[in-house]
């Protein structure tokens, strides 16, 4: 029994090292150092799980740390010390980092238990472990208005979601007798399973920005600080969506209306997000809208309901992680604005062909991560008979160029600005940082590798190609 | 004797819900909708531990469930009420509606 333990040991490493940030000022190197150790671990982490093989459910069946799983708690603390290392470089605007660190840390620890959560209470947990110390990273300036606004309206929305998943869980639990993803069996519910699916789908559609659920989402990012908001939108939602494969694989038997459902808001969230985004100047917003528009493409392949689907669902949410990720720490450096980034390509021409890495991956342009996500995401649709939902994702596929490619027409096309227009937010950096760029450097080499590698990683979580 | 089935407390856990729903939804205050949001949370442990003592009566799993919830929540609105503070010291209000820095 115990000897499965060692498949915590990621999280352990982890954890410990959210503790040992919080006490950053006893630490060699001070802040900077205690992000490089945050880093560190997180890298070391992340291997850890990459090389670490999978197992069968374990601790009374209450985790299971497979393929998916695999995949998932790598993305998580992958990316997590990437933005440790950016942070190592450039410091979080106006405040000290070392609670940063912790606080990445241990919504990284809570991701990482998230993605092999097997059991309604861990899953719980895990999921306010995650999120929690997100609305603390959206409002970390205490001074920044704005930003505390967008932080508490994430928080209330956050935390109302919370409950009424909450609350549909209990209902789960009562018609099942049993909190472990196993044991649920909601065909003896009648209409109140069918209440209790709604209220579990309104919470967690709602926690990754799904339409009609979406809108705080530009809100609370428009308010935050661009470095916070590229831990924010992105971790949290790899994590998010590995235990939605695992959920919806327990519940979808019972529940006959589902695939329905899901297919709904997966295509209200195509259109509402890639829509909303085309009129956006603030790239957090336009990020906001892109984030609600891939949600769309995830909630497709978990509308198929094969375990194909759910193999490509967490398949694309690191492949959108990635590029998303570090689109809004390059905005974190050069401003938030559209305007900002003008004539990028000659200022900083390594960072301007990087973002054309990234937004040709959001894209999906081959041979990109995103090209191969948003393969298999519309190839188990097409296995699931899903016609219409695909075509609908492909003609999005095309208008969400339209935005993508004005920041490509601004880095490559417009001429350079007054560069430091706006100190005031903290977001225009000048100065080099070499961590900085080594973790732009990471996520691009990482979009890259990603779609080069695609199919020995879907053989990794499982595929039979 | 009335018998107290397990339809009476998810009733009144719906009845509880509802009504911090429509306070989370209504209110201006941030504070109030802290309480309101609580008094969800609340219901939502009303309805897990009947269910636990209708459905599975020798295992006590729902307790289990309404012990964790109950100290997430807790420290949710401890979280909250911080932000919530760190709002006032800048200007002055909790009012929601105030909060219109944001447009979308």
């Amino acid at each position: 029994m115990l000897s499965g333990y060692w498949h915590f040991l990621p999280e352990v490493l982890v954890v410990a090292a959210a503790l040992a940030a919080l006490f950053g000022e006893y630490l060699p190197g001070k802040d900077r150092g205690t992000a490089y150790l945050g880093a560190v671990v997180a890298a070391l982490a992340a291997l850890l799980v990459a090389f670490g093989g999978t197992a069968a459910p374990m601790v009374f069946g209450q985790v299971e740390p497979d393929g998916i799983a695999r995949f998932a708690r790598t993305g998580v603390a992958g990316l997590t010390a990437v933005w440790l290392l950016w942070v190592a470089g450039r410091g979080m605007p106006g405040e000290r980092r070392r609670e940063a660190v912790a606080l990445a840390l241990f919504a990284a620890s809570g991701g990482m238990l998230l993605s092999m959560a097997e059991d309604l209470i861990v899953m719980y947990i895990a999921l306010e472990l995650s999120t929690m110390p997100a609305y603390v990273l959206m409002g970390y300036r205490r001074s920044d208005v704005p930003g505390l606004e967008g932080s508490l309206k994430y928080f209330l929305l956050s935390m109302l979601t919370s409950i009424v998943m909450l609350y549909g869980l209990s209902f789960v639990y009562g018609i099942s007798g049993t909190t472990a993803f196993s044991g649920i069996d909601l065909s003896a519910g009648g209409i109140l399973g069918v209440i209790a699916v709604l209220l579990v789908l309104v919470g967690l559609l709602a926690k990754m920005s799904a339409a009609p659920f979406h809108y705080w989402a530009p809100d609370a990012y428009a308010g935050g600080a661009p470095v916070a908001v590229a831990f924010v939108s992105t971790v949290p939602k790899i994590a998010g969506i590995a235990v939605m494969t695992r959920l919806f694989g327990a519940i979808a038997p019972g529940v006959p209306a589902l695939p329905l459902v899901l297919a709904s808001a997966a295509a209200l969230s195509m259109v509402l997000g890639n829509l909303a985004a085309l009129p956006q100047s603030d790239i957090r917003r336009l990020m906001a809208y892109s984030g609600v528009a891939h949600t769309g493409y995830l909630l497709m392949a978990l509308a198929a309901g094969t375990s194909m689907g759910y193999i490509a669902t967490v398949f694309y949410a690191v492949a959108y992680a990635v590029p998303s990720m570090a689109v809004m720490l390059v905005a974190a450096e050069e401003g938030v604005e559209l305007s900002d980034l003008a004539g990028l390509a000659r200022t900083r021409p390594w960072v301007a062909w990087s973002m054309l890495v990234w937004l040709l991956s959001l894209i999906g342009i081959p041979p990109l991560a995103g090209f191969f996500g948003k393969l298999y995401l519309f190839g188990a649709a097409l296995d699931a008979a899903m016609v219409w939902l695909v075509v609908l994702g492909v003609v999005t596929s095309v208008i969400s160029a339209g935005y993508y490619f004005r920041v490509v027409r601004e880095m490559f096309l417009a001429e350079p600005g007054a560069g430091v227009a706006d100190a005031a937010d903290g977001a225009v950096v000048t100065a080099r940082s070499r961590s900085a760029a080594t973790a732009l450097v990471l996520c691009a080499v990482a979009t890259i590798a990603i779609g080069l590698a695609a199919s020995p990683l879907l053989a990794s979580l499982g595929v039979r190609l | 004797m009335i018998e107290v089935g397990p339809a009476a407390f998810m009733g009144l856990a719906a009845v509880l819900f509802t009504l911090g729903l429509y306070g989370a939804v209504a209110r201006k205050s941030a504070v109030m909708v802290l309480m309101s949001l609580e008094l969800m949370a609340v219901s939502v442990n009303l309805n897990v531990v009947a269910l636990s003592r209708f459905v599975t009566p020798t295992e006590m799993t729902g307790q289990v469930f309404a012990i964790f919830t109950m100290v997430v929540s807790a420290a949710e609105i401890g979280l909250g009420l911080a932000l919530v503070l760190a709002i006032y010291r800048q200007t002055r209000s909790i009012e929601l509606t105030t909060m219109d820095s944001l447009k979308g």
